[in-house]
């Protein structure tokens, strides 16, 4: 700014005389910072009447060296600007506004928490008996969208040559039977139970009769049982809400099955994505360009279908509309809709601010989710270092 | 408001029950009213139902008596026609048929033809006569959901407990197990020709010269000249004694004009009519315009699957009926022809064969149809429906004309101005409206004698010059002139009043032509026509007291019939002023529209807001059933979206969008042959290099339902003998497993398809073979090339499915 | 994984496979904000392959040496998210006297 005032008084003294003078050198203009409507465009998306405008981000870092500026962004200065505050923290569900992050970042974090974050889902059915109108595949695809409550940090994956076994597998058993002469049944979620020891049912290649004194071998080949585990010994797996209906049964009908149950994640099966959900949507800003009072205050506040704006009383009778609701905002722009609208009132998003919500299907409470996932691209960053190496 | 209606209604605000409705929303009810009590195949179903109840028995009177002509005292007399229920005869025992049982066992869905004979018997040298009832001359295909069919009438329950489902329309056959409907064709007869001036006899001078020249001055004369050779060579073949002119006169009672009936020699009203119809001509050679439109729908009739079952059945059982008087003049006893005609069983097989392949022959009058049956088409509900109201042309469908695939003024509301094929057929195969309905005919004769009763002055009574008096009106009765009326309107009204009041039938039309003078009555079948709300003097005789008690379920589409309130009005008669909605109603109309969209068919009626869009994108969806709704995001993906393809969402598809189960039928027969011997089923191999090939068979030797198919999976272990013919001297002994070589039957589907068997059925065929059918069911999930659609007529193929 | 040339090592594209936006975009950022980078970008070359390229060009340091940095910037700025994150999350716990719940990371 100093140089800005130097500058003032040259131009002064120089008086009528013609000398050159670069637009740099201008008095308003400021040295070291953006000029204000550029910063403006730096940092807002604009919802003009008719689409948004200026939606791009800036990203390179000599995108303004012409005039000085220098738009990379170092660690520490991202450091001191980052700000995460929670709105809202419930069981499944977490709202909480990002701030002073790229959205590529942002991007990043929504990406992974619906497509690579690993949960347990069931993945191979066998069907002992169904008798039920609802058809095997049928069944057994919607067994597998059922969220089961279980870390699934505690598994691992299973590659295709691994045999099922207490680590990588959690096994359940489902047995309905509807009586003969009864009312419809339900069969319901909570009657998956689960089998810590692993299947039940004897292998088709075993012959009934061959080992009689040893045990037969089953689908799965537990070396001990999952409930000696800490985690489980008195927390049994099942799935997290017991009330989605898997079928409906007949009188006389009956479904024995056994459902395995393994690790994967959202990119091979949307079964696996942890969240029924993950969105995030920028600040909304609401700014009034001029005062708006009495009449025209009460038409804005109409206007306005999610009652963004309040009127005050500033004396004498006289009202004004105040922005008193703007994370409200949908920018639907209905207030601006109207011919001449848009001078009174702008619209705009804050480039940097983001409000994340995260639904989760109950697996993982929604805050660890979310630093699951931060973990996740950091082994990714770290995957592409070794590989560099 | 009478005092009689005020104390019924008090307690309401009676000004606003009286009140005409205003929103036309509130008409909307009587749709679904309309549809709970029709249907949308009752067409189908009651022209069906016509035929089994009324016309079977109209042909066997007509031709109940077979009588030998070397002994006329010996005769064989058919009484009492009826259809039993549907059932076949196995081993001799009668087991009663469901529709679900049919289609499964590939059997015929038919009911027997009972009839009771009268005949003459001789016992002990003495003539008497003997009756036997039920008779069964042939068996008839039964349409599904008739008033001759097992699931007539049934509710809900009944009706899942013989495997059928409540939503299935009905109106087709069981043929063979599969499901054939039978199309309407429409017909064009052009009924009315009939008027006169100075100028007519310049134009009928050169036919009097002609006369003149050739010597023809008498009737005999030209009765005779009719018969000479060069006229009559083509109808040689009537026998019987020969008398001069009596040829010809035979021909022109029943071959010329025989809707016209000629009662002892009475040519009058023959006469009448051949003049009428010159005039017309005439008329129409002088001024093109009095020329009757062939497009026109008023002058067309639909033919239905009644219909062309009567037709052919009456030629069936005229041929039987030959056939046996044949057998009578060989051997005169009536009891041998009772038992030639309980063993015919040509009814039997013509019927199910026309009804299988489509082919419809009437040898005798040498008419020849295809494709008068369809496979009903079952992709989609929808699709299904909108088979059956189907209408095909009877001519060819090569012609290159555009005046019948033009769109007809007068289809309005009769048939669906969106819903026709593309291409070759475009225009020729049409749609029915959704309320549209298909006459069936009608009795006449108490409609002739109320119009002599309304002061018709019959033909008979009138001279000739009486005949074209300006100031009196032709009454038409179904193309057959019953005589002049003075006073047009007061006629008119007369009637139109009686079958308000329904003292005649509600289909029956009063069109008055005052260009021709004419008054046509039309009771015949195979007219469309559809309901419409009656308006006095533009005020709608529905009022929201009457739809209150509609949606009270008070009362429902049929007694607003009954109470005068809608009528039925045919192409010809919708010539009144009928108005779209109340509020344009003037003084002057007739009619108000019930709901605007049921001028559309099935098809066409389901598209959201379909005069939002551009013309053809209508014909474009109706010829697309649709299935399952989605609520989309639009987004373009460039590549990916060229030519209208459509980009999809990995995780919908992982849960479960657009998933479909796709059914294949696989048939084994367990054939018998002539050497006594058999296919047989062995067990599978468990062991072997076969083992995995025959994992899915139970130890029944037939795959097990529930078992996934992969491709060259066994489903059937079968082994057939090596000779299979019968060899001369050998006697039927159990042959050893040397004599056998496999027949076994496997899957061919495609790799990487998770196929199931679904379900098993075994039953014996009509040879009484052992057939097993399996049904083999394929989860399929949408992939890239998948065609899918909006309900806009908007299809796409999938380009690319996304993370 | 990279190709480039021997000579002018300061331009490089670099080929991941089995990543995809989630990662690309995000080195993208980060390399942006590296003053020694003259262009980067990044594509995928079709949406079936389970593959992505990055595109470096540098003002004369080696590409891999930067996109080494960047990608070492990234995890910075993840750990920080991270320790942010969970400090505003016990903060929010504790003030709803919801502490008792034990987070784990």
């Amino acid at each position: 700014m100093g140089r800005a005032s130097d500058s003032d008084s040259d131009n002064m003294d120089s008086g009528e005389s013609i000398t050159k003078v670069s637009v740099w050198d201008l008095p308003d203009v400021p040295q070291g910072k953006l000029l204000s409507h550029l910063e403006l465009k730096r940092t807002r998306v604009f919802c003009a009447s008719l689409a948004p405008t200026n939606t791009e981000n800036v990203n390179y870092s000599g995108a303004y060296a012409s005039m000085g500026v220098d738009n990379s962004v170092r660690f520490e200065q991202f450091r001191n600007n980052f700000k995460v505050e929670i709105m809202r923290l419930e069981e499944d569900e977490l709202e909480f506004d990002m701030i002073g992050i790229d959205p590529s970042l942002a991007n990043a974090f929504r990406r992974i928490l619906i497509a690579e974050l690993p949960t347990m889902a069931i993945e191979k059915v066998l069907i002992a008996n169904n008798t039920s109108i609802i058809q095997d595949e049928v069944l057994a695809h919607r067994l597998g969208l059922i969220p089961i409550k279980v870390d699934p940090r505690l598994f691992e994956y299973m590659s295709e040559n691994d045999v099922p076994n207490e680590k990588n597998t959690i096994v359940f058993k489902l047995h309905a039977r509807c009586k003969k002469g009864s009312e419809r049944l339900r069969v319901l979620s909570n009657e998956l139970k689960w089998l810590p020891n692993g299947s039940e049912l004897i292998l088709a290649t075993e012959s009934p009769a061959s080992h009689s004194s040893t045990k037969p071998k089953t689908y799965t080949s537990f070396s001990s049982s999952q409930d000696t585990l800490p985690e489980f010994s008195n927390n049994p797996i099942a799935p997290k809400d017991a009330d989605i209906i898997i079928a409906k049964l007949g009188p006389g009908q009956e479904i024995e099955l056994e459902a395995h149950a393994v690790k994967g994640i959202g990119k091979t099966h949307a079964k696996w994505s942890p969240v029924a959900t993950a969105w995030y949507r920028m600040l909304p800003e609401v700014v009034l360009l001029r005062d708006i009072e009495d009449d025209e205050a009460e038409t804005l506040a109409k206007k306005c279908p999610v009652k963004v704006f309040d009127i005050e009383d500033i004396g004498k009778g006289k009202k004004r509309a105040t922005v008193a609701r703007p994370r409200a905002c949908t920018l639907c722009r209905e207030c601006i809709r109207e011919e001449g609208w848009d001078k009174n009132v702008a619209v705009r998003r804050v480039n940097d601010h983001f409000i994340f919500t995260i639904e989760s299907t109950g697996a993982l409470p929604p805050e660890v989710l979310f630093t699951e996932a931060v973990k996740i691209l950091e082994e990714k960053c770290e995957r592409v270092i070794t590989e560099l190496s | 408001m009478s005092d009689e209606t005020d104390s019924l209604s008090r307690g309401i605000d009676k000004q606003y029950l009286a009140s005409p409705i205003k929103n036309p929303v509130d008409k909307y009810q009587l749709i679904p009213e309309f549809l709970k009590v029709r249907g949308l195949v009752k067409q189908h179903l009651d022209s069906f139902n016509y035929f089994v109840k009324t016309e079977i028995n109209k042909i066997v009177r007509a031709n109940n008596e077979i009588r030998s002509t070397r002994d006329p005292s010996i005769y064989l007399r058919y009484r009492d026609v009826r259809i039993g229920e549907p059932s076949m005869i196995y081993d001799g025992v009668t087991e009663k048929l469901s529709p679900q049982k049919c289609r499964l066992s590939s059997l015929t869905y038919a009911a027997p033809i009972y009839v009771t004979v009268d005949y003459t018997s001789t016992m002990r040298g003495k003539k008497q006569e003997s009756t036997e009832k039920d008779v069964v001359i042939g068996r008839m295909p039964i349409m599904l959901r008739s008033c001759s069919c097992v699931l007539y009438g049934k509710d809900e329950e009944q009706l899942a407990k013989l495997g059928e489902c409540p939503l299935d329309p009905g109106g087709y056959f069981v043929v063979n197990g599969t499901e054939k409907a039978m199309g309407m064709e429409s017909d064009q007869e052009v009924v009315q020709m009939l008027g006169r001036d100075p100028r007519f006899s310049a134009l009928l001078l050169p036919s009097i010269e002609e006369c003149a020249n050739l010597k023809v001055y008498t009737q005999h004369q030209a009765l005779e000249f009719l018969e000479s050779d060069k006229m009559l060579n083509v109808f040689s073949y009537f026998s019987g004694p020969v008398e001069k002119g009596a040829r010809a006169l035979s021909i022109l009672r029943d071959i010329l004009l025989a809707n016209v009936p000629v009662h002892q020699h009475n040519f009058r009203k023959k006469c009448i009519y051949v003049a009428v119809m010159m005039r017309r001509m005439m008329e129409a050679i002088l001024n093109k315009d009095t020329m009757d439109d062939k497009d026109y729908v008023g002058n067309k009739r639909l033919e239905l699957s009644g219909q062309i079952l009567s037709l052919l059945f009456e030629d069936l059982f005229k041929t039987m009926n030959a056939e046996s008087k044949r057998e009578f003049d060989a051997s005169p006893s009536a009891r041998y022809i009772l038992y030639c005609i309980k063993k015919y069983n040509r009814i039997t097989s013509e019927l199910g064969r026309t009804l299988s392949t489509g082919n419809w022959d009437v040898k005798r009058f040498g008419m020849h149809k295809k494709g008068v049956t369809d496979v009903v088409a079952r992709l989609s509900y929808i699709g299904t429906l909108g088979n059956m109201t189907k209408i095909k042309p009877q001519f060819e469908k090569s012609r290159k004309v555009s005046g019948p695939r033009a769109l007809q003024p007068s289809q309005f509301g009769m048939l669906c101005p969106c819903d026709t094929p593309e291409g070759e057929a475009c225009g020729l195969v049409k749609n029915l409206a959704l309320m549209t309905h298909v006459t069936t005919d009608e009795d006449e004769r108490p409609i002739i004698s109320l119009c002599y009763y309304l002061g018709v002055e019959d033909l008979e009574l009138l001279s000739a010059e009486e005949l074209h008096v300006p100031s009196s009106y032709l009454i038409v009765l179904n193309g057959l002139m019953l005589g002049k009326h003075k006073s047009l309107q007061r006629f008119a009204n007369a009637m139109r009043k009686l079958r308000r009041a329904g003292k005649i039938g509600e289909f029956v039309s009063i069109f008055v032509n005052k260009k021709q003078r004419c008054v046509y009555i039309a009771s015949d079948g195979g007219r469309v026509c559809r309901p419409l709300v009656i308006a006095d003097k533009g005020v709608s005789r529905i009022k929201e007291l009457h739809m209150k008690e509609l949606r009270d379920g008070v009362c429902d589409f049929n007694s607003f019939l009954k109470d005068g309130l809608i009528e039925y009005l045919d192409v010809n008669e919708e010539n009144s002023l009928i108005a779209l909605y109340e509020k344009e109603a003037t003084p002057e109309t007739t009619h108000i529209e019930i709901e605007p969209f049921t001028i559309l068919g099935v098809c066409a009626s389901l598209i959201p807001y379909p005069h939002h869009n551009q013309s053809p994108r209508n014909t474009y969806q109706c010829a697309m059933g649709s299935g399952q709704n989605a609520t989309v995001a639009v987004m373009s993906y460039s590549g990916y979206d060229i030519e209208d393809a459509i980009v999809m969402n990995k995780s919908s598809l992982d849960r479960g969008f657009g998933r479909c189960i796709v059914m294949k039928k696989y048939t084994a027969i367990c054939q018998k042959y002539d050497s006594c011997t058999s296919d047989r089923i062995i067990k599978p191999q468990r062991q072997g290099y076969e083992a995995d090939r025959m994992q899915i068979l139970d130890d029944d030797e037939i795959a097990a339902p529930g078992e996934i198919i992969r491709r060259h999976d066994i489903y059937i272990n079968k082994e057939s003998p090596i000779v299979t013919r019968w060899i001369p001297g050998t006697s039927p002994t159990v042959l050893p497993d040397t004599a056998y070589k496999p027949s076994r039957q496997t899957y061919q589907g495609t790799e990487g398809e998770l196929a199931v068997v679904d379900r098993v059925a075994l039953h014996s065929d009509e040879n009484n073979n052992l057939s097993i059918k399996f049904m083999i069911r394929d989860t399929r999930r949408p992939e890239i090339g998948d065609k899918f659609s909006s309900r806009h007529g908007q299809k796409g193929v999938c380009g690319t499915i996304v993370q | 994984m990279e190709h480039g040339s021997f000579e002018d090592q300061s331009k490089a594209t670099f080929s991941l496979t089995d990543e995809d936006h989630t990662l690309a975009n995000a080195l993208r950022f980060s390399l942006n904000q590296d003053p020694r980078v003259t262009f980067c970008g990044y594509s995928i070359p079709h949406p079936s392959d389970a593959r992505v390229n990055i595109r470096v060009q540098t003002t004369g340091d080696p590409a891999r040496e930067v996109l080494n940095d960047s990608c070492q910037d990234l995890m910075l700025i993840c750990e920080n998210v991270r320790d942010t994150f969970n400090k505003a999350t016990s903060k929010f716990k504790t003030e709803k006297g919801l502490s008792s719940m034990d987070i784990k990371n």
